[in-house]
């Protein structure tokens, strides 16, 4: 359940995350706050990940980490082969537009725009020509079941249809890796697993990558790995298909489980 | 980017309906400004503009063709021989008190024309013949001017300088910059009119010989006639403007009123560009969380930026044209140059442009880290 070991040069090869002793904290001097210490991670190609943990415990900081937004105070963060400490900020705008997909807890579509155009966002920020981004965008929409909705704009939409709008902008670039940031947050019972199992379809089916912020325990089933973050530390890794993680109940856990995970 | 800018900037209609009247009220404000201004200006010259010489020649330093000097009329002959003059005539200009039949009084400025030409007569006439001023004591006066005269009739008599005119002709559109009403009549009853002596007038009136080079002409009367200076028209109609712009202050008060509604178009456009952004923050800072360039970012903003510039500076010359067409009259003559229609709206292009700077600095500190903090 837990690597206790490091991954050999083969491993490597496969792993789309590679995060080694990554430390962040917001503030300076007497206010300095960590958030991570000493993160370690490895996520292989068509991996399915979830973050979870307590408030505050690092995972939002770790997944906008992992998205280009932030950078880490210390350590290595490899993301699709690309050292992120060597790209600038230009760089790093164009691999999240190129190759990363984002789910956000609160949709962020534009208002302005159809679900059609706000799914082919993406791909105008590439510069692909208007005609194709709207065929891939409807072709999306249609994936994700919201053919009828095509021209509707995003205060028409119920939450759950939002956020499936949101999964087809995040999926329509085609993209490697796919980071969602409590996707189901904002959801009910009914939407939100249904949302992650559309999730899961739409990337495993393609071999995508996707690292999932959490506090939903519902949807945990659909994860490959849940890995479990306190005081800025992944402490535990949790195979879902086991019965009931205990973490998930007492979230008391000895420091030797953590390593890289 | 195109489609993102435009149909954001559709999404909000109240907030595009403000910049709009922003630039369309700027675009308004400076056209209409700027023609009133040119309009009372080209008062100042029109006489001149619409005088038929082609060459005015008075007194040293002459800045003004309402305001003469007098010069004496027997040089009138030097001017004649001067090569490239094909007629020569005599003018007078000159301010004369008008009795009215309540009893009061106008003052006006008489026009004295050569019989034998009419060079420099009035012209626009709506009653009467151009040479009804050689009728006895004959006077065309403009009917714009008709409640400052008392409403006179043809044929109706007035009293001029002390003398009998009498109205055998209108015209229409002929005002000066001064507020005295023109009245045109001869030379020698004008002289009469204005109590001057019979060898003496205010301008020799010039028209040249086809094909001849009227700043060529001014040269040699200048150095046949040295005491006089001779201008061609377009310019003596430039230095009568120019009078009344540097000595009045007028320029520098319509320049000011322009410039304000200038400045309030920019004030509004970009308060307006400002809040569009504000309450679309969280949109920024997605297209900047997945991957939208600083550059593109700006672009969408110069797009929104342009657009309610292109869209309000039309919108401006139309209602610029209603304005015109609803109030332009002889008395406030509302005068639009192509070059201030186009002038204004570049000027409007380049406020918005400007104006879409204060977002972008605003978005450029925009973490999109806050799209993963809501």
């Amino acid at each position: 359940m837990i690597t206790q070991h490091p991954p050999n040069d083969d491993d490597l090869s496969r792993h789309v995350i590679r995060v080694e002793g990554v430390y962040k904290s917001y503030g300076r001097g007497a206010g300095c706050t960590p958030v991570l210490s000493g993160v370690d991670l490895l996520v292989q190609r068509g991996e399915c990940v979830y973050l979870a943990g307590p408030s505050g415990s690092g995972k939002t900081t770790l997944l906008s980490i992992l998205g280009c937004i932030l950078s880490a105070d210390h350590g290595s963060v490899m993301i699709l082969d690309q050292d992120l400490a060597q790209l600038r900020p230009r760089a790093r705008a164009i691999l999240r537009r190129d190759r990363i997909g984002f789910v956000f807890q609160r949709f962020h579509l534009i208002h302005g725009l159809t679900a059609q155009d706000n799914v082919a966002v993406p791909l105008t920020l590439r510069g692909t020509p208007a005609r194709t981004s709207r065929r891939r965008a409807l072709e999306m929409l249609e994936a994700v079941g919201l053919a009828d909705k095509v021209k509707v704009h995003p205060k028409q939409l119920s939450a759950g249809q939002c956020q499936r709008v949101a999964l087809a902008r995040a999926l329509v670039g085609d993209p490697e890796l796919i980071l969602a940031d409590e996707p189901t947050a904002s959801l009910d019972a009914i939407n939100g697993p249904e949302v992650m199992s559309l999730l899961l379809r739409l990337t495993t089916a393609q071999g995508k990558t996707a690292v999932v912020v959490t506090h939903d325990q519902r949807i945990f089933r659909f994860a490959d790995r849940v890995l479990w973050l306190e005081n800025g530390r992944i402490v535990e890794t949790v195979q879902p298909a086991s019965p009931q993680p205990a973490l998930l109940q007492t979230a008391t856990l000895q420091p030797q489980h953590a390593g890289m995970i | 980017m195109w489609s993102i800018a435009l149909k954001t900037l559709i999404a909000d209609r109240g907030k595009l309906l403000t910049a709009l009247v922003g630039v369309l009220f700027s675009v308004a404000l400076v056209n209409v400004q700027g023609g009133l201004f040119f309009g009372l200006i080209r008062k100042a010259g029109m006489l001149v503009d619409c005088g038929q010489a082609d060459i005015w020649v008075g007194h040293r330093k002459m800045h003004n063709v309402d305001l003469p000097r007098d010069i004496p009329q027997r040089w009138l002959d030097r001017v004649r021989t001067v090569p490239g003059v094909k007629r020569a005539e005599p003018y007078i200009v000159g301010v004369a008190s008008m009795t009215l039949p309540s009893g009061g009084y106008e003052d006006v400025e008489v026009v004295g024309v050569e019989p034998g030409s009419l060079l420099g007569n009035a012209w626009n006439l709506t009653q009467g013949t151009p040479d009804c001023i050689l009728q006895s004591d004959g006077i065309v006066i403009d009917e714009c001017e008709y409640e400052k005269l008392e409403r006179p009739q043809i044929g109706d008599l007035r009293e001029l300088g002390g003398r009998r005119a009498r109205v055998v002709g209108t015209s229409r559109g002929i005002m000066g910059f001064l507020i005295m009403p023109y009245v045109f009549t001869t030379l020698e009853r004008a002289k009469a009119y204005l109590h001057k002596r019979d060898d003496v007038c205010s301008y020799f009136l010039v028209q040249t010989e086809p094909g001849a080079d009227a700043e060529t002409v001014c040269t040699a009367i200048r150095q046949r006639v040295p005491e006089l200076d001779s201008y061609p028209r377009e310019q003596y109609s430039q230095i009568s403007k120019n009078y009344w712009m540097t000595r009045t202050g007028l320029g520098i008060s319509f320049g000011a009123a322009t410039l304000l509604g200038l400045l309030v178009g920019l004030i509004v456009v970009a308060q307006t560009l400002y809040a569009l952004v504000l309450d679309r923050l969280g949109e920024f800072g997605t297209l900047k969380a997945i991957g939208a360039s600083e550059r593109q970012i700006y672009a969408i903003l110069l797009v929104q930026a342009m657009s309610m510039a292109v869209v309000g500076a039309v919108l401006g010359l139309a209602v610029v044209a209603i304005i015109q067409y609803a109030y332009h009259t002889p008395m406030a003559p509302i005068v639009i140059a192509r070059w201030l229609s186009w002038g204004s709206c570049g000027l409007v292009l380049l406020i918005c442009l400007v104006a879409s700077a204060l977002p972008y600095l605003r978005i450029r500190k925009l973490d999109p880290l806050m799209v993963l903090q809501s």
